[in-house]
């Protein structure tokens, strides 16, 4: 049984140099004649990807080869242009949350309200609120306003939320552990505990020793394309091969 | 099992259930954009009354006696539709201008969650109107009741209000979609605002318009809404629903058409954000 399916998934998006758009200038640019459609990237090229349900699939591949694009299609942030998507089961996006959390409320407040937008009713966090503060270690900060929390504090709390969940899907982009080195053990064995139940997880990172010996088949993406699928030590090694070949040519 | 459409293929629970969560989902956006505003404070709706108070107390001290003429010679019949008509723009001018940043201000939020990006335009509009209810309605209400003493004009009154809130609806669509494509809408929409206020008779009379100026008024929607609340909330006449009704066949027209430009555009939003 499959959890997630992509088939032949390719994505154009805008480029980094079309981000300063503005009004003044465009309508400046159409008076002179000089407008012209903004340029578009191919970010993904084809990718078919079945992952099969409780399967640990590890991504790799250099800067900008569309590995975090790929789980935002994944996740339906980002519809592809052409090909589909289809996946099956309950996603958990585990990301840094921090950016999101608004300082001015109280920290039960940015629970509910985080745990809302990762579709969850506020019935349901509200009676999450309490193992959530208790694995953050912050129950005496209820009320506090996150903006009297430190950086610490605050991953802890963005940690705390996106794993105090049971999703079929755990999506993993390079956030393994936050905080001390008491807490980043405490991170790991939560996580250990997804990977024991049936969950299919997907796991970016550069740590190549991590995704191998915690997956079980690992994708290298090389510029939008699946460069190679198969067994973890494999596409590892073949990696670490391709890299120090490069490494020692360049 | 595997399913091969064309586009974008998801698990979708029903849609029923879905509009519960856009529910849910507008429901802590306003609490937390309402908790920012008045920190613990609940007499800090009473704040956003301050501002069109003062106007009224500015406008009908120095327009107050030209314009008395136009209003059977009361002064305090001048104060009473400024009022209406400061409240009213207040509301247009504050709910859009506190939408136009909201899509991208929530950038961070929807790269890393899936959310229906429409529910941020809205959860502003939203938060004006709880605001609208508790500051400026009271009053309002209180002055429909002396004047016409009918529960009927009372009701009638949540009819343009109902108006400027999907009027408002419709132009945060626009303002927040567009902001995404262009980073300098501000500036701009300001301007549009200000002439809004200046083509919309607010504290002057509709009459001091040259008649051939006056039909673009017509192309005013907020200029009808303002319209219609004074005359159920101040002329003591039962409401005049042709009123009405215009108000929210532009209201409509405008919001059906934020509605359309949001969904054609949103697909684009996250290349930009």
């Amino acid at each position: 049984m499959y959890a997630i399916c992509l088939e032949q998934v390719s994505l154009w998006r805008r480029t980094q140099e079309e981000f300063s758009y503005d009004l003044k200038r465009t309508m400046l640019s159409f008076v002179e004649g000089k407008y012209r459609q903004p340029a578009k990237n191919l970010v993904l090229d084809e990718v078919d990807l079945f992952v099969a349900a409780g399967e640990k699939l590890g991504i790799i591949g250099g800067n900008g080869a569309g590995k975090s694009t790929l789980l935002k299609v994944i996740c339906g942030i980002l519809e592809p242009t052409r090909g589909s998507v289809g996946v099956w089961g309950k996603i958990a996006p585990l990301i840094e949350l921090e950016a999101g959390f608004d300082p001015d409320i109280s920290v039960f407040d940015n629970i509910i309200f985080y745990g809302v937008m990762l579709g969850f009713s506020r019935g349901q966090m509200r009676s999450r609120v309490k193992s959530i503060l208790a694995f953050a270690e912050l129950e005496d900060y209820t009320l506090v306003p996150v903006k009297a929390l430190s950086s610490g504090m605050v991953s802890r709390l963005g940690f705390a939320i996106a794993t105090d969940v049971e999703p079929d899907i755990l999506i993993l982009d390079e956030v393994l552990s936050v905080g001390d080195g008491r807490f980043k053990n405490k991170c790991k064995q939560r996580l250990q505990k997804f990977w024991d139940a049936n969950v299919t997880v997907l796991l970016v990172s550069h740590e190549l020793d991590l995704i191998e010996q915690t997956c079980d088949r690992v994708l290298w993406l090389d510029k939008g394309q699946v460069k190679y699928i198969g067994e973890a030590k494999e596409v590892v090694d073949y990696y670490r091969d391709t890299v120090k070949h490069s490494a020692s040519l360049g | 099992m595997v399913g091969v459409a064309k586009t974008l293929k998801f698990i979708d629970r029903g849609s029923a259930e879905n509009i519960t969560r856009y529910l849910e989902l507008l429901q802590v956006l306003v609490t937390r954009n309402l908790k920012v505003r008045y920190r613990g404070s609940i007499l800090g709706v009473y704040w956003s009354l301050l501002n069109p108070l003062l106007m009224t107390g500015g406008y009908t001290a120095i327009f107050g006696m030209a314009f008395t003429s136009y209003y059977h010679n009361s002064l305090f019949k001048y104060m009473l539709e400024v009022f209406v008509g400061l409240v009213t723009i207040n509301f247009f001018s504050a709910s859009t201008t506190q939408a136009l940043p909201s899509v991208v201000g929530n950038g961070a939020l929807l790269n890393k969650i899936r959310l229906p990006v429409s529910v941020f335009p809205m959860s502003m509009i939203v938060a004006n109107m709880f605001q609208f209810a508790s500051g400026s309605l009271p009053l309002l209400t209180l002055a429909t009741l002396v004047t016409s003493k009918s529960l009927l004009n009372v009701l009638a009154l949540l009819l343009p209000l109902i108006s400027l809130a999907c009027l408002c609806t419709g132009i945060a669509f626009v303002v927040s979609a567009m902001f995404v494509f262009f980073r300098d809408l501000p500036y701009f929409y300001e301007l549009v605002v200000s002439v809004l206020w200046f083509g919309s008779p607010i504290f002057y009379p509709a009459a001091i318009v040259p008649a051939n100026i006056r039909p673009f008024l017509v192309f005013n929607p907020i200029a009808m809404i303002i319209e219609s609340i004074r005359q159920i909330a101040l002329s003591g006449h039962p409401p005049n629903f042709a009123l009405i009704g215009g108000s929210f066949l532009s209201s409509l027209v405008v919001l059906a058409v934020g509605w359309k430009l949001f969904y054609s555009w949103q697909h684009q939003f996250m290349d930009l954000l």
